[in-house]
């Protein structure tokens, strides 16, 4: 075996310059597959953190018949002293935080122009509203007994040329089934980097928006964040909340978890189409390698060696090209992937609107998993040496006296 | 020239099995890059198709002012829309142009008002193509026929909502030409449930004659809806529609649902740029083994300059032999790659196994279908041609230079 390893190593160096392009499409392959993963990973889970941060967060707690499309402010719909059950429920230790939020839907009324916005009620000082309070551009935050304040983001700012200060109109829906108009002032700006969402949600103190929209003391949900996105099945069994519904963000997600199987479906055959060329490249190289050595393998048949250990050769050769190019591979895609992760591709304004149950922010950061990188590394070194395997055969199938008479 | 040209084809077929191991390489890379491309296109319609044909089709045509229109669902009559239906459908791309007659308005009870759009339909044209309307779905009732006058269709969670099911009559508003609401009492007909009750809540169907009758519409539709054979390849069938019928405004689905329209062409963009990367592999194992493929011919080129072939002359050959192989490879690719593609269009790639999605079978197919792409695929084979030729220059120069006694003394 020794020898054969030996005698396959020095076939691989006597043409230097073709197996270094036989490698180098390997690890190109290897590489490519591997980025590839990482980055519709990154993509899908990126959508749903941020959905998680601005939408539906690990948990939710809200009344049975509640619907957030609809937005309802039945009182049967909500959840009654949101307060108190937030307050409790933070105390389990893997919350981060737990807030009362209530949506109001409405209209902005400025100028000339009306447009249709989401109002959310939040509790100003609680944890679950980090992202926003990290994204003020200009202005302050709320507080909690601000009556007239609120926030709006940056795209609406911008279009509408407003700032901290201006004011504006806004019409909100009411539990009794009419609308309100009031005046408010812009307080401050903020971004999420999410263009969709900023462009149409609008925040007000908890209170506030409880006294507009005639809802006191009630909220649309308990919006729950966790350290951990693992812990979400324990947590929501540590949670009481008598008379309401939990649901955790795999069943607040359901369509953006189904696009995620889908892609990683249709990944399957994108992946093929890579081995496929890698795999065509190793097989016609060392198919072409077998017909220009007949000659050699006549010798090494006239001299005794056995087709099976001719065919072994072949596949170690195979073999050690496999080696050198997957870790080659991975040495220029796990790099690459792990530099991307931290900077992320940037994309731009993508002009999604804040209702979707899809959002993207304005970047992809590739998500690489160990799990990837062993499953892409085998996948590349299996194809490789199966795609030695037709050469090798018909390398050990030729009659050593017809192959001494070949040309080659 | 022409002896070089003659020479150049006998060589190449002196020697089959290598020229057809150089042929298969080339073949099989373009193949696969082929089936990639048609996967990208094949993947949008496969994921995005039934959701764009439920929000509104791949093409809208309506009359003028539209986009302009502050509401969103502006009453704007175009005339009959049967020339628009004639001329769309004779477009290559186009599988079917359904004729709407559109409003906004309300359906009343006592659970409350609930804002829905009014869709009048041509039940006989929608029926095979409209994904809620597959018998599937179909949960109670049956679905609209032509002449129905006071009947409705609804989804699942309109119904719930309203705590109503077949046989119930209904109040419906919707706005008329005048911009006033016209009312009338219908009569459900069928409920259909897809799983998305939101959508369902948004959505009613009448037939298009009873729409008419209701908005003062007379012969008039207010929207003609094209579904296309491929999702993401509408530019081509707009611009030509735009030169053939004028008087209209013409929009696709990206400007109606920016979101998924981002989301789409940001996953294009990624694959699009790995298409890049898998041509470079190709192209090294394209350049790898017709190298080897020379190389393996010193011996052959010292001969030539024996016999007093000029080094320029040699290199001519073996570079048109490097064009013909290219050229041969990139036709059989071709070939290939559209056979592939065309028997993979039909039955599809089955990633059904992978998903649970029973719920969302309206919204998602579980079959991807490979749409072949020509342009693309032509720059895919002039790429394997220009490759072809640059590994053949680079060793037929080198070989063409060296003394012909060692050439010729080459193992």
């Amino acid at each position: 075996m020794n020898y054969i390893l030996k005698m396959s190593f020095r076939n691989l160096m006597r043409n230097k310059r073709r197996s270094v392009f036989s490698a180098l499409a390997i690890a190109i392959g290897t590489a490519l597959l591997l980025f590839m993963s990482a980055t519709i990973r990154g993509e899908m889970r990126g959508s749903l953190d941020l959905t998680i941060n601005l939408r539906t967060g690990h948990l939710q707690i809200h009344a049975e018949d509640y619907k957030d499309a609809n937005m309802s402010l039945k009182r049967a719909d909500m959840i009654e002293a949101p307060l108190d059950i937030s307050n409790q429920i933070e105390e389990i230790p893997q919350v981060k935080a737990a807030s009362p939020r209530l949506n109001i839907s409405g209209i902005l009324a400025f100028k000339n122009e009306t447009i249709g916005v989401q109002i959310i009620g939040i509790d100003p000082p609680s944890a679950a509203n980090a992202i926003y309070k990290d994204g003020m551009v200009s202005g302050e935050f709320l507080t909690s007994d601000d009556r007239e304040g609120v926030l709006i983001g940056l795209p609406l700012a911008e279009s509408l040329d407003l700032g901290p200060g201006d004011s504006i109109d806004l019409i909100l829906n009411t539990s009794e089934g009419d609308t309100d108009e009031q005046r408010f002032t812009i307080r401050g700006v903020y971004t999420t980097n999410t263009p969709g969402y900023d462009k149409a949600t609008i925040f007000m103190p908890l209170e506030k928006a409880q006294t507009i929209s005639r809802t006191e003391n009630h909220a649309s949900m308990i919006y729950i964040l966790l350290y951990e996105m693992d812990d979400t099945a324990a947590v929501k069994a540590a949670i009481h909340a008598p008379g309401y519904i939990i649901e955790d963000w795999e069943e607040l997600n359901k369509l953006i978890i189904l696009v995620e199987q889908l892609s990683n479906a249709m990944m399957f055959f994108f992946n093929l189409m890579v081995l496929g060329v890698t795999s065509t490249v190793i097989m016609n190289t060392l198919l072409m390698a077998v017909y220009e050595r007949t000659r050699e393998m006549g010798i090494l048949g006239a001299l005794g060696m056995k087709g099976k250990q001719i065919r072994s050769l072949f596949l170690t050769e195979a073999t050690l090209l496999a080696l050198g190019g997957v870790i080659v591979g991975l040495a220029i895609g796990v790099p690459l992937v792990l530099y991307y992760a931290q900077v992320g591709f940037f994309f731009g304004d993508l002009g999604i609107s804040a209702n979707s149950s899809f959002m993207l922010g304005n970047s992809i950061y590739p998500h690489p998993t160990v799990g990837d990188v062993i499953s892409v590394s085998l996948a590349a070194f299996l194809i490789t040496i199966l795609s030695g395997y037709y050469p090798a055969t018909q390398a050990s199938k030729l009659e050593p006296v017809e192959a001494l008479h070949s040309n080659n | 020239m022409k002896l070089t040209l003659r020479l150049a084809w006998r060589n190449l077929w002196r020697n089959r099995r290598r020229t057809l191991i150089v042929v298969m390489a080339m073949a099989m890379m373009m193949s696969f890059l082929i089936m990639y491309d048609s996967m990208i296109l094949g993947f949008e319609t496969a994921v995005y198709g039934n959701a764009i044909k439920l929000s509104g089709g791949n093409i809208q045509i309506r009359a003028n002012g539209y986009a302009d229109s502050y509401s969103p669902n502006p009453m704007l009559p175009m005339g009959n829309g049967l020339d628009v239906v004639q001329a769309a459908e004779a477009q290559p791309g186009v599988a079917v142009a359904l004729r709407h007659a559109n409003t906004g308005g309300l359906v009343t009870n006592h659970e409350g008002v609930f804002p829905v759009g009014i869709y009048g339909i041509e039940p006989e044209k929608e029926k095979p193509v409209n994904p809620v309307m597959q018998d599937e779905f179909l949960i109670a009732g049956r679905f609209l026929q032509i002449d129905d006058e006071d009947a409705i269709f609804i989804g699942k969670g309109l119904a719930d909502a309203m705590g109503i099911g077949v046989g119930d009559r209904i109040p419906l508003s919707g706005k008329n030409t005048n911009e006033e609401m016209s009312k009338r009492t219908m009569t459900v007909i069928g409920v259909y449930d897809i799983n998305l009750a939101s959508l369902e809540r948004q959505v009613v169907y009448i037939s298009l004659k009873a729409a008419q009758d209701l908005y003062g519409l007379g012969d008039n539709i207010t929207e003609v809806i094209l579904f296309t054979e491929i999702t993401g390849k509408e530019n081509p069938i707009v611009e030509e529609l735009n030169a053939s019928l004028s008087g209209y405004e013409i929009s696709t689905w990206k400007s109606a649902i920016p979101e998924l329209s981002s989301t789409v062409e940001m996953k294009n963009a990624v694959m699009t740029g790995f298409s890049a990367v898998l041509l470079g592999i190709a192209a090294i194992g394209i350049f790898n083994i017709l190298l080897m493929a020379i190389y393996e011919r010193t011996k052959e080129i010292g001969l030539l300059g024996a016999i007093g072939l000029k080094p320029r002359e040699i290199t001519l050959l073996f570079l048109v032999e490097g064009i013909m192989i290219g050229f041969v490879g990139a036709v059989v690719g071709t070939v290939l790659g559209y056979l592939i593609t065309s028997v993979l269009g039909i039955f599809g790639l089955n990633y059904g196994f992978a998903v649970d999605m029973i719920d969302y079978l309206a919204l998602m197919g579980t079959h991807i279908y490979p749409a072949f792409d020509i342009n693309l695929t032509l720059q895919r084979a002039g790429m394997v041609a220009l490759i072809s030729s640059i590994a053949a220059l680079y060793p037929a120069l080198e070989a063409s230079r060296r003394e012909p006694a060692t050439a010729l003394h080459h193992v």
